[in-house]
């Protein structure tokens, strides 16, 4: 029996907001800055089998990918009839349905008269899972096992006892504990006010009707994706874009996106992609789905509840053993450089199905750089920044300077806050005047930021992108200029790669980080003169 | 004779609404005016001027003007402010635009980015560098400013914001950064980052700045006009604005930190939630306000309004104490559609006053929630605002079937009273989620309705949450005016340091609470607050390491070290769910609330005009059929009466709901309560 459509609106608004009780128990209990400042956590709820029905959307990233993990994990690993009332169920492993190791998903069932309703999760990025580099972004890994401590699929806490031994193993093998257990309690709490909410939903609903509103849920979302779908003109749309390297060696790794849509369904072939990287630069498939996700629902004409219903329109081709499905123990610390070419790429196709609708490509990476002081005492302190770009100019604008798009959406760290907690100075922090790529409409500016070492010694690690291949730009539109990296030690400046692996540094030197600015849009030479006053008054261009 | 009238003012967008206490006798009246948004200072003085004619009082006999305002949250919104320039440690002159980067619209290609109030060209980067331990890495260079002049000038400032890195450890660059443009350019409106906002984070303490010293020249010429025209009336009565902390300041202060009053308005319906906290005895109130577009939602706990250390207005962040206020926006005027997914919603998009809901006749085709109100005979259209507007039922029910009820198969009937469900849920998410994050529960509280469009939705709210008891005060729509009225002079001080909380840290906490205390003596004494209605309450900003975000913490036995952590991580486990009382605690900031005392009113309501209306029980839509339901004219329930009923009054109509009971209580206020499950 259906639910009439009030109840349901009213249900599904009660699960949204569940979704958000969680996060903002995560937020307020964390300990890490990588959670707190940088917000890089998500919360879901799934129906009884599984599939997301809500969200508290913080980063596209995982959010489908969240779903796809609990996938992975019932099927392959713990069915969910061994799921039990008090069950904590853990994992980071990329093969497991994880996505990179820093990455923990907890999930727990929830229980009303000894009926499985629904499960709740989050997603936390954890600061440090050990392995051969801090914050476990080891640019020279060539197998997973050296990108940090992998967890498989298991119960930390069993019928509502916390399994003291997992715990103690865990906190061995990374390299802050502390951060580790308190980020870990931030979900477990997380998880218990999900739960409470949802017991309470379902004992008003009643648990079958509960369980049949989820499925309500799901189908409604796919028919308003179907129909979305059915208004992109059918055809086949093919586009390429290029990751820089996998760090080990200089070869450039092919992007490419064969996008079919046929009426209500759209088939990505990503048989044309490279083949899987020696470097950690690869993404499982349960990622490269979430890039996929999002590209399509980003370019919805109408507004669609995001659910798990979403993406059954949605079909992938991607043989195992490519760059954008890897196989085992392929590393994958940087999988989020894949997400990002894959959407820029997707977006890319889309466009020539549905021109204006799509801006020219953002900056198109998270631009990770991660510090490891040690002080004279050997004291360690780990500060893990996550900076952004230019976002890619519109049919009818310029694009955003220095702002979040597409793939991840974080907070940066306040530089004041950093100078307070580590021996680490901020020199600088601005926009990189002329990185928007040129066009009637200007792609948005990169940014800078310069780091001084403060500690007799320091260990820098960098998996950043876009060198070499730029931001593209569209309909004659210049592609946004390309991210840089230096070292200035004594007042010498070196340029570096993208890729660079436990760097020593020392007292004095200075990191210093450009971001890629967005692509521009139509021919530069259109361009208005109002506009180009503008950018040269404010010092854009 | 001494001055005896006090006057509360609220000005609205629409309304000015006026509380008029006689300190003589106690006696309490009301008034409203219309707004005069040319210069809002028109509109404040006819309204006094009608009081005095209508109550018998003359302008002389005013004492105290106690003024809540909007003047610089609309300038904020309409981007009306100053031409200002920023002064920024050089290297960090983008930090405005660059923000803190997250986004809240996660999927769609445009997201919304805020443009900095002001642009690149107007940022210049001073070369100086203060540490985080406050000492000084690059001093700043002799004749720094003076350089800059020309560049200033140029710029057409009218307003300079200073915001230099660790400034609110060691203030002593943007203090002589100060000190020379005032020498330089006197009269040229100044702020710094260490004066308005001294706390860590520089792009909220720049943001913050930037709001003050934008708004310093528009609220300015807002109260010289202002005096004026008091001056030329005649009105002699001391003048104190109402901050966004629920306390009021001097003219002078509002000057200087214009920025504090960003959230004047809806604090003034906070403080009057916590006032019926006082007058009926529940320490634990939920205050909500539902007018056309919007929901705000406060919260009284144990008998204090909280509050919050930062808050953001259109987006743009203020770094300042303010009372804690959760909005979204829903309404009367919310319209409802179905979605291609065949989903009902309702909100966000609102028909605003032009053109408004469908009943309103003025072109509206889209179904509000007014609508829906009006369709279900929830509303009275011969008696909207006291008669004042007639509604169009029948278009109400017309839109309502066509473009709700049609598509989702409903009848007219079940699709507004769907409407109505899903506004209610939508509202009572929200104030659930106002006491979540504090890890309150809604059972432990009773729900406080104003606003003209909350007597209809507040009990099904309540039913919502679970609260059973639900209060509607005596002259709902000038209530914030009322809150207003009881204010005292509050100045917040805070400084800003990061460090571990141990004995260690005393010598500069003992130091500080000292250097506070005294900077609050200095503030009342020019306020004229004799010493014994001077109080100070300390508070600690502290977390465990690591963590980013602070619990204000009470410390009222200052220096006790280990009081302070009992209570940190005893608010930390209620707001949280956890405490770690082995991990080490950091401070990041001493708070102090300076209060100067107004003389405490005595206030009882002056015997209403009492309608001399009857009502006529009218037919409503009530869960599934139409029932015939009594109505009462709010001025004559004088014994408790039991729903199913509406009760009416001039600018708003209370529903009462099934099983629920309402009855006069203190105050001229009517108290809802939920009936006890009676066996089947």
């Amino acid at each position: 029996m259906s639910m009439d459509p009030v109840a349901l609106e009213i249900l599904r608004n009660a699960l949204t907001a569940t979704a958000a009780e969680m996060d903002v128990t995560v937020w307020r209990t964390s300990r890490s800055t990588v959670v707190r400042e940088l917000l890089d956590y998500s919360t879901a709820v799934f129906d009884r089998d599984g599939q997301n029905v809500a969200q508290a959307a913080r980063i596209p990233q995982h959010l489908n990918s969240m779903g796809a993990g609990l996938l992975t994990v019932l099927r392959d690993h713990l069915p969910v009839e061994q799921w039990e009332d008090g069950d904590v169920v853990i994992t980071n492993d990329p093969y497991c349905g994880g996505q990179h190791i820093p990455d923990i998903l907890a999930f727990r069932p929830v229980f009303v008269d000894g009926a499985r309703v629904g499960i709740v999760g989050t997603l936390c990025h954890h600061l440090d899972m050990g392995g051969m580099a801090a914050g476990s972004y080891a640019a020279a890994a060539t197998e997973v096992f050296q990108e940090g401590l992998r967890i498989p699929p298991l119960k930390l806490v069993r019928r509502g006892a916390l399994n003291e031994d997992i715990l103690a193993m865990m906190r061995q093998n990374v390299r802050r504990p502390d951060m580790l257990w308190g980020d870990l309690q931030a979900q477990l709490a997380s998880l218990a006010v999900g739960e409470a909410n949802l017991q309470r939903l379902a004992a008003r609903t009643g648990v079958e009707a509960f369980v049949s509103a989820c499925t309500q849920m799901l189908d409604g979302s796919e028919r308003a994706m179907r129909a979305m779908i059915a208004r992109i003109p059918d055809g086949r749309y093919e586009f390429e874009d290029f990751l820089d390297d996998d760090g080990i060696s200089p070869d450039p790794i092919r992007i490419h996106a064969a996008v079919e849509v046929r009426g209500e369904e759209i088939i990505i072939d990503l048989s044309g992609c490279g083949r899987q990287a020696v470097g950690p630069i690869n993404a499982t498939l349960a990622s490269s789905q979430s890039a996929i996700s999002y590209a399509v629902m980003a370019v919805a004409d109408t507004e669609i509840p995001a659910n798990a219903g979403c993406y059954r329109p949605i079909r992938t081709i991607a043989p195992e053993g490519l760059i954008v499905n890897a196989r085992h123990p392929a590393p994958v610390a940087n999988r989020v450089a894949v997400s990002h070419r894959l959407a820029t790429t997707i977006l890319g196709a889309l466009h020539q199905a549905i021109p204006g609708r799509v801006p020219a490509a953002y900056y198109g990476v998270s631009y990770v750089c991660s510090f490891q002081t040690i002080g004279e005492d050997g004291e360690r302190g780990v500060l893990v920044e996550i900076e952004v770009g230019g976002s890619g100019a519109y049919a009818d604008g310029d694009g955003l300077s220095a702002y979040t798009f597409g793939m991840h959406n974080n907070s940066n760290i306040p530089a004041e806050m950093i100078e307070s907690e580590m021996p680490l100075t901020v020199v600088g922090y601005g926009l990189v005047p002329g990185s928007g790529g040129a066009g009637r409409h200007r792609g948005g500016l990169g940014l800078f930021r310069e780091w001084r070492i403060d500690s007799p010694e320091a260990i820098f690690t960098a998996n950043l992108e876009r060198f070499k291949h730029r931001p593209y730009g569209l309909e004659g539109g210049e592609p946004g200029r390309e991210g840089r990296l230096f070292i200035i030690r004594d007042g010498e400046r070196e340029a570096m790669g993208s890729k660079v692996n436990n760097l020593r540094l020392k007292r004095g030197d200075i990191v210093r980080l450009e971001t890629s600015g967005g692509g521009g849009y139509g021919d530069p030479a259109t361009r208005t003169a109002e506009a180009r006053a503008r950018d040269a008054a404010l010092g854009y261009a | 004779m001494e001055p005896f009238i006090r006057i509360g003012i609220d000005i609205g967008g629409t309304f000015t609404d006026l509380q008029i206490l006689d300190e003589r006798n106690g006696a309490l009246r009301s008034l409203k005016t219309p707004t005069t948004p040319e210069d809002p200072s028109i509109g404040l003085l006819t309204g006094i001027t009608q009081a005095a004619q209508r109550f018998g009082f003359t302008l002389g006999d005013i004492r105290l003007l106690l003024h809540g305002t909007t003047i610089a949250t609309n300038a904020v919104l309409e981007r009306k402010l100053a031409r200002g320039v920023l002064l920024t440690t050089a290297g960090f002159e983008d930090v405005l635009e660059i923000g803190r980067h997250g986004r809240r619209d996660v999927y769609g290609l445009r997201p919304h980015q805020e443009p900095p109030l002001i642009p690149r060209d107007r940022r210049l980067g001073l070369p100086e560098r203060m540490r985080a331990d406050g000492g000084v890495e690059i001093p700043l260079a002799e004749g720094a400013v003076d350089a800059l002049l020309p560049r200033l000038d140029a710029l057409g400032a009218e307003a300079v914001a200073v915001c230099l890195l660790h400034a609110h450890v060691n203030p002593a660059h943007e203090q002589r950064v100060a000190e020379r443009l005032r020498a330089l350019r006197p009269g040229l409106p100044v702020s710094l980052s260490s004066e308005i906002s001294p706390e860590i984070r520089e792009y909220e303490r720049s943001s913050t700045t930037v709001l003050n010293a934008l708004l310093m020249p528009v609220v300015g010429h807002y109260l010289d006009r202002l005096s004026g025209r008091m001056a030329e009336a005649g009105l002699k009565a001391r003048l104190l604005l109402v901050q966004s902390n629920g306390g009021v300041c001097s003219a002078e202060v509002a000057k200087r930190q214009p920025a504090r009053l960003l959230l004047s308005g809806p604090s003034g319906g906070a403080l009057a939630t916590l006032r019926m906290a006082e007058t009926l005895g529940r320490p634990n109130l939920l205050g909500v306000d539902m007018g056309g577009t919007s929901y705000d939602v406060c919260v009284v706990r144990d008998g204090a309004v909280t509050q919050m250390t930062q808050g953001e207005i259109d987006h743009l962040p203020v770094r300042l104490p303010m009372v804690e206020i959760r909005t979204i926006g829903s309404g009367g005027g919310s319209l409802a559609a179905v979605d291609e997914a065949g989903r009902l919603r309702v909100g966000p998009r609102s028909a605003g006053s032009r053109p408004g809901p469908v009943c309103y006749g003025r072109g509206g085709m889209e179904p509000a929630v007014t609508d829906a109100n009006v369709a279900l005979g929830r509303l009275d259209p011969r008696f909207f605002l006291g008669g004042a507007m007639a509604l169009d039922r029948t278009g109400a029910s017309g839109a309502i079937a066509t473009r709700i009820g049609a598509p989702l198969g409903l009848g007219m009937e079940q699709a507004a009273e769907g409407m109505l469900a899903v506004t209610d849920t939508n509202l009572a998410a929200a104030a659930r989620l106002s006491l979540f994050e504090k890890g309150l529960d809604p059972r432990d509280f009773s729900l406080l309705s104003f606003g003209g469009a909350g007597g209809l939705h507040a009990v099904p709210v309540a039913e919502e949450l679970g609260i059973t008891e639900v209060v509607f005060p005596s002259d709902a729509s000038t209530f914030s005016a009322f809150g207003i009225l009881h204010s005292d002079i509050v100045h917040d001080l805070a400084r800003s340091r990061v460090m571990p909380l141990d004995s260690a840290a005393m010598p500069w906490i003992e130091e500080t609470a000292a250097a506070l205390r005294a900077q609050g003596e200095a503030l009342l004494a020019a306020d004229g607050v004799p010493e014994e209605d001077r109080r100070f309450t300390v508070a600690a900003d502290l977390r465990y390491r690591g963590q980013a975000f602070e619990l204000v913490v009470p410390w009222p036995d200052l220096p006790e070290l280990d009081a302070l952590l009992a209570g940190f991580h005893a608010l930390h486990a209620q707001r949280f769910s956890y405490a770690n009382p082995g991990a080490p605690v950091e401070l990041v900031a001493l708070r102090m609330s300076v209060t100067g005392l107004l003389p405490p009113v005595h206030a009882e309501r002056a015997a209403g005009l009492g309608a001399e209306r009857v009502p006529e029980p009218r037919e409503i839509w009530l869960s599934g059929a139409w029932r015939r339901i009594p109505v009462h004219q709010r001025e004559q329930v004088t014994s408790p009466i039991a729903g199913p009923a509406l009760i009416e009054e001039e600018y708003t109509t209370i529903f009462l709901a099934e099983g629920w009971r309402c009855a006069p209580g203190p105050a001229g206020a009517l108290i809802a309560q939920r009936m006890m499950q009676e066996a089947a």
